[in-house]
This record gives C-alpha cells, structure tokens and sequence, in this order.
C-alpha cells in the first residue's frame, strides 16, 4: 500500500508542547471559577484547550500510523490502533471508578452526606448496576469525564479513514464537513445515560477537529503554498481572535458588554459546544495558523530546558489527561473548603500541574527502562 | 519578532496577575440574590398545599428543556429540579418530596405541550413547574403559535388535576439579542394569570444580578445560552424560596 511521501515528519516537538500546554489548560479550567483560567485560552476567545486536543490527536494518529500502515500493511496497523483504543477504554475505566472513589472518600471523610447525595443524583445511587452497565457502555459519563470517550470513538473509526486521509486529504475534509454539517442541522447524537442525556462533546460534529488535524499531517506542501498569503491571512486572523476577545471579555466586564450590538448577538448567540459551534472551530484555526507561522518548527527556543515539563506532559498525553481529571476534583473539594479564597485556587492550580509535571518524569522514567536519564524522544504515538 | 513575542507575554502576565486580586474580590462578593416582590408567584398553589396537608408529600414535576436537564452543569446535583428536591426536603421535614425531572434538551413549548399528558398521567404530580420560552425566543417562534401551544398545554395541564408554575426565560446573552423577547414573556404572564397558574419571574430575577453588576460568566456557560453551576444552584435556591412563599401565604 503506497502511502504518499508527504506524511509530515514525526519530529515536530511542537505537537508534544502544545498538547501539553492543552493539558495543563483542561486540568485548570475544570477547576470552576479558577483564577488561573485567566491564564488558559478560554477567556479570550470561543474555543479552549478541547480544540487542541483532538486536533493534536488527530494529526498524531496519522504521523504515527501512516508510516507504519505503509511499513506493515492495513490490517496490522488497524490491530494496533484498536489496541491503543482498548488502552484509552481501559483508562476511561479506571479513571471513572478512581473518580468516584475519590467522591465516596472525600464525603465519609468529612462527613459531608450532601456529596454523596449529590452522587445519587449523578445515577449511581440510585441504581448503581445498571450505571456501571452504562459507564461501559460510555453511555454514562458524569461530571468532567466526557473527552476520553470522544477520543475513543474518534480513534475507534480512524482505520477506516486512514487509507483515504494519505491518498484524498481533500475528499476526507470534504466528507467531514458534511457530516458536521448535517450533524448541526439534523440534531444527530449517540445516545447517553440517563435516558434524554446525549454525549456533551458529540462525536459525530467533533470528528471535523479530529480529521482536519489528520488531514493537515499530510497536507504539509499545500498549506506552505498558503504562504503567498501569509500576511494577509495573519490580519484575518487576528482580526478574528480581537473580535472574539472582545466577545468572551464582555462576559467577564458587563462594560464591554453593553458596547456589543443586539445584531452581533442575534448572529452569534449562541456559541454550541455539544456540536463544536463553527464559531468555535474557527476561532481554533485561526489560532492554529498564527501558530505555524509565529512558531517555526525549527525555533531554537522549543528545545528549551524550561519546556521540557510541558513537553513529558504532551508525550505521556493519555496518563496526564487521567490524573489532570483527577486532581481537578480534589482541586475543587480543596477550593470549596476554603470557600474559594483566592489563594486557595492559586495554589491548588500551581500543586496539580506540579503532581502532574513528576508524574509525566515518572512516566518517561518507567518508559526508558529505569535507566537514568531517557532521551526526550518525541513520542506521537502516545 | 520573538523579542517581541517575549516582551508581549510577559506585559500580559503582569497585566493578568495585577488584575487578579481585584477581580477574585468582585467574584467572591457576588452571590445568590434577588428581590421579595420577584419571589412572588402570585398563586397559592391550592393542590400542593392540599396534597402535603393530607398525604404528607409533594411530587413536583418539573417539565422543561436543557436547563431542566441540566445541560453542561458540573454535576447533575447542582440542575434546578434537583436543588428544589434538596431546598424543599430541608425545609418542610416529614413530607415526601418527590421531584420529577422530565427536561429535554432543544424542546420548547411545542413538544413539551404533546408528551404533557404523557409525562402526567402514571405519576401524577401536584404541581407542574413548567420551563418554557428560552428555545422558542432565539429561534424566532411566531408568537402566535408560541401562545396558541402554551395556553394549549397550561389547559390540558390544569385539567388533569396540578398546580401550575410557568418559569420564564433566562436572561443571557442569546436571549437579550432578541429583539421580541419581552413578547414571550408577556404572553406567559397573560397565560399564568387567565390559567390561575404561577409565574416565577426568572428573567426579571436573571436582569436583576446583571444590572446589579454580575458579568455573565458567573451565571451563565460559555455559550451564552446555558446556566452553569452557580445560575442553576441560585436558580434553584429562589425557586424553593418562591414556593415556600407561596405555601406558606395566606
């Protein structure tokens, strides 16, 4: 099976950075009303660190599984994007049982019975059985537990886009877009737990950030040929992201919200996450040019020591996601107990992203043997 | 070009890092409020007060789209309905209270008025808080038939035997662009009041926090439309008190 010899290289460290920084954003932002959202992106405009993600991803599914598609041949390669799915399905696991674990723990702990209340409510008290069936059936998914299994059924398809991504990129864009946009227009989504529930990131519209990430892994040569209009796609661009600035400040400043016509509003209003607005999907690209053309590849700067965290954050991706979520429930019982006082929220947010800065060192530790020192190789399979 | 990369970060980190303090201390002093006139439903909800007199208990059903549902809020605990379970058991201790959280997300009047019966009948509750006119407003609804399916629904409600509560729309950004949405509200007013239901005034309340200075994030989800944890949390806190009020009335 020929695979086209424009499969961008596997050594773009940028990828590693900026899922890491991803990360450390989710992490942040679902501690809520954290402070230190203000220093994440999703403040200053429509779209957040989701949108990083499962571009990210989806470009790295392709860096990683093109070549070995070419090497081994379709059938291997689709056994072992399967396994890794099954890895991803098991973490989900894990992670729902630590979580609420954690959430039994922290109410007998502190005798707080409303949490556990709350539980109930969630459906597990209720009828526990019937919702551990649907936790594996990723039907039921509370509180913060909704992107690994976006991930899982992106992934779980990629197979079978693989082959058309490396030979049609246009045609896969193409099929993607229309899916999303029927997707919008028709209300499609998968089915979730309790019943009237559906999947908050609905696969279905966030497959387009997933497979126009897969897409530019192998349109590396057409996206240089945009350059001819570099500068005037730069203005555009950040044009856009001032507008949507201005927007996401004026529901932080009612000030600038008054300035904001009712005509903007009626346009703009309001801004899906469920279906991934197209507001919210461009905001992303935009941000994602200004990226690649302000960030070189080659910049002496990404090999920074200060980076490496971020860097063991973005390898270990799928371990830093589960711990990140983790901790951003303890971040918010921490928080709540000292009725989120300011200094509270600053230190919680500086302690998890330290806990999961060692855990990632740890990670890259186990992966290099126990030797040492292991290389920072860049690792996009993970 | 990096230089100056390095000299904007850091300008926008002191910039962020100065404005913190002040800003976490404008957080921490806004909270769940609202004004007594505001909390009046102007309905005595006879069949409630009948049912916790004589059964000890008090099965609510609280009929509605996203917001009944609990779109996007952290914890299913936090949605209104479950909030007015919790305010309510507090409250009035050795009656049942039953809440029934029939929200779906995207509906408005239209489909909530068909599966009323539906919803009703089996279960039976003795008082109806019905969601309504957000969805309807930002798609344009004619008003016509937006008041044609309401006063369809509130008679087909009362007739099945349950006090009614029209909860009106939410004040945010979606719904303050549109440019007839004080029409809708108008129209579940004259509604309530022709179909002896109450009306908890969630738009005047909502209006209320921001004109009083609360930007929309503390209320309401990114997407300008949904309430998140701490809207649905006071959301649910006034409704309980409005009930209460009305219970306990003359």
């Amino acid at each position: 099976m020929a695979v086209s010899p424009s499969v961008a290289a596997g050594r773009d460290i940028r990828l590693d950075l900026f899922r890491g920084l991803a990360l450390w954003f989710i992490f942040v932002d679902h501690i809520p009303s954290n402070v230190a959202s203000w220093l994440t992106v999703r403040n200053y405009g429509f779209s957040d660190a989701t949108e990083i993600f499962v571009f990210i991803s989806g470009y790295t599914a392709v860096i990683a599984y093109a070549r070995m598609m070419q090497r081994d041949g379709w059938i291997r390669t689709t056994a072992r994007i399967h396994r890794r799915v099954w890895q991803l399905y098991v973490a989900h696991i894990l992670l729902f049982v630590a979580f609420t674990a954690q959430i039994v723990w922290v109410s007998e702990a502190r005798d707080m019975p409303a949490l556990i209340d709350e539980m109930e409510l969630m459906g597990l008290g209720e009828n526990p059985y019937q919702a551990i069936l649907q936790a594996a059936l990723l039907k039921f998914r509370p509180v913060n537990l909704d992107v690994l299994p976006l991930y899982i059924v992106l992934l779980a398809f990629f197979p079978f886009a693989l082959p058309a991504i490396v030979r049609w990129p246009f045609a896969v864009i193409a099929v993607s877009l229309l899916l999303y946009a029927a997707t919008c227009r028709y209300n499609w989504n998968l089915a979730g737990y309790p019943d009237h529930k559906v999947w908050y990131f609905n696969p279905m519209a966030w497959q387009v950030v997933f497979y126009v990430g897969a897409c530019c892994a192998v349109l590396g040569a057409q996206i240089a040929r945009l350059d001819r209009f570099r500068a005037p796609l730069c203005v555009l661009a950040a044009l856009y992201l001032l507008f949507a600035a201005f927007i996401a400040l004026s529901w932080q400043f009612n000030a600038l919200g008054r300035l904001v016509p009712n005509w903007i509003g009626r346009i703009i209003y309001p801004i899906d996450k469920t279906n991934i607005d197209i507001l919210r999907f461009l905001h992303f690209l935009a941000i994602a040019w200004l990226v690649r053309v302000s960030v070189p590849a080659d910049s002496p700067w990404l090999n920074r020591r200060v980076l490496d965290p971020l860097r063991r954050c973005g390898e270990h991706s799928l371990l830093i996601f589960c711990i990140g979520t983790f901790l951003a429930l303890t971040g918010q019982v921490i928080v709540d107990q000292y009725e989120g006082a300011f200094l509270s929220q600053v230190l919680v947010s500086i302690a998890g992203i330290a806990i999961m800065c060692a855990a990632a060192y740890l990670a890259a530790w186990f992966k290099g043997g126990g030797t040492r020192r292991p290389p920072l190789a860049t690792q996009v399979a993970s | 070009m990096r230089r100056i990369a390095e000299w904007l970060a850091a300008g926008w980190l002191t910039l962020v890092l100065s404005l913190l303090p002040g800003w976490a201390g404008a957080q921490s002093m806004t909270h769940c409020r609202t004004t007594p006139e505001l909390l009046d439903l102007g309905n005595p909800l006879a069949i409630a007060r009948q049912s916790i007199a004589e059964q000890k208990k008090l099965r609510i059903m609280a009929l509605g789209s996203s917001t009944t549902a609990g779109y996007g809020v952290s914890n299913p605990a936090y949605a209104y309905p479950a909030q007015l379970r919790i305010g309510l058991e507090k409250a009035l201790p050795g009656i049942e209270i039953d809440v029934l959280n029939r929200g779906i997300g995207g509906q408005d009047v239209e489909e909530m008025a068909a599966r009323m019966r539906e919803e009703m009948q089996g279960n039976l509750p003795s008082l109806v808080v019905w969601q309504t006119g957000t969805n309807a407003a930002i798609r344009h609804m004619p008003l016509e038939k937006f008041e044609r399916w309401l006063r369809g629904g509130l008679k087909l409600g009362k007739s099945l035997g349950a006090d009614f509560v029209l909860m009106n729309l939410q004040y945010v950004p979606a719904v303050v662009a549109v440019a007839d949405k004080e029409a809708y509200e108008k129209i579940m007013a004259a509604a309530a009041k022709e179909f002896d239901a109450g009306l908890f005034r969630r738009y005047d309340i909502m209006r209320g926090w921001y004109e009083d200075g609360m930007p929309y994030a503390q209320f309401v989800q990114l997407d300008g439309l949904h309430l998140n944890d701490f809207g649905q949390k006071c959301i649910g806190q006034l409704l309980t008190r409005a009930i209460l009020k009305s219970l306990n009335g003359p």
